[in-house]
């Protein structure tokens, strides 16, 4: 059903429909940043991503073999432009202090750090900045797949395994077994050093 | 034990976690919405083929400076081939059609292009251009057969 929607945007998108190009922008843009943020990039990196993708989605309309997978088509192409930039060292040169201002992105971001600032605004009555602390906290693995999984709006299975480049039968196991690693973390049953060595070993 | 409930609960917690502390930026949903306009409609794709930030030359074992970047774009038989260097206002490109044609050359980045001539060489030059995604467009000189070519848009 939703897959023959996104057909539908990309043929009138093709036609010169604008409207129907916002639609998909407003459909899918969830899961492009979630898919540069699953790989740890920095605002400004995640931000070329984010702009290269949707770039060659302007190209590409017509080049798309099944256009009610356009998702799973941003999915993969983030997924190759964000190993680009962290295979490269990210940029050559960092862009000037005011391009970062005028995106808006100029403080680097951390969901630790992001989660600390709210902490220390409201201590750990606030259970979301709780919650993303412990997010920030797992394993590069499990990071990357949560982050796409809870993009909004909820991405469909073929749409994550073309993210991350993984089998559809991995995601469900795999989240499963994220999702009790950030409870445990949450509710402090674990020890940090024991469990950090255990995450990586996964 | 944990339910599936239980994870579709902690999941849907955690996106709305995510959505409070890592949306997308505004700015660039923005950017995305207008970026309709960049669209061609009668040109052929060059894609990208060669980048030397990612691929490794397996002949010269040399890395080169860190601060030239090669990019290589193929559209059938057309290559164009892309020095891209850092300066304190933005990025110099140095570039070369092959096999060498005049054309004129229009630089996609930022808000903005940025039109140069390839010389009968094939040979072309321009800068400063804004760091960030970047994408040619040539068109053969009148005398010149073929059709336009955009390539593939590269973050620079």
């Amino acid at each position: 059903m939703a897959d023959t929607d996104a057909s539908d945007l990309v043929g009138a998108a093709l036609g010169g429909d604008e409207a129907s190009w916002e639609a998909l922008v407003q459909r899918y843009s969830g899961l492009v940043w979630s898919v540069a943020r699953g790989y740890r990039l920095g605002a400004a990196d995640a931000a070329d991503v984010f702009q290269t993708t949707w770039l060659r989605l302007t190209e590409n309309l017509s080049r798309i073999s099944n256009p009610g997978q356009v998702g799973a088509w941003l999915a993969t192409t983030a997924r190759h432009e964000a190993l680009r930039i962290a295979r490269g060292v990210t940029r050559m040169v960092p862009a000037d202090e005011a391009t970062l201002v005028a995106l808006g992105l100029v403080d680097d971001y951390s969901p630790e750090r992001a989660a600390l600032d709210a902490e220390q605004a409201k201590l750990d009555a606030d259970r979301a900045a709780r919650l993303w602390h412990a997010f920030g906290e797992l394993s590069a693995r499990c990071r990357a797949l949560l982050r796409v999984l809870i993009s909004t709006p909820p991405p469909s299975y073929a749409e994550v395994a073309a993210a991350l480049d993984i089998p559809v039968g991995s995601i469900g196991p795999t989240r499963a077994r994220c999702l009790r690693r950030l409870l445990e973390r949450l509710t402090g049953k674990v020890s940090e050093t024991a469990s950090r060595t255990h995450d990586e070993d996964e | 034990m944990q339910g599936e409930h239980d994870d579709t609960e902690l999941e849907e917690e955690l996106r709305r976690a995510a959505a409070r502390f890592d949306p997308v930026p505004g700015e660039l949903l923005r950017a995305a919405a207008s970026v309709f306009t960049w669209r061609t409609i009668d040109a052929e794709l060059a894609e990208l083929v060669f980048d030397s930030l990612v691929d490794h030359d397996e002949v010269s074992l040399v890395r080169g400076p860190a601060e030239r970047r090669l990019l290589s774009f193929q559209a059938g038989q057309l290559s164009i081939d892309l020095e891209v260097t850092s300066t304190a206002s933005g990025r110099g490109l140095v570039g070369q059609l092959v096999p060498a044609r005049q054309a004129s050359v229009e630089i996609r980045a930022g808000d903005s292009a940025i039109f140069v001539e390839a010389d009968e060489l094939g040979r072309f030059r321009a800068g400063p251009v804004p760091p960030g995604p970047m994408s040619l467009r040539c068109s053969p000189a009148a005398a010149e057969p073929g059709p336009a070519v955009v390539t593939d848009w590269v973050p620079i």
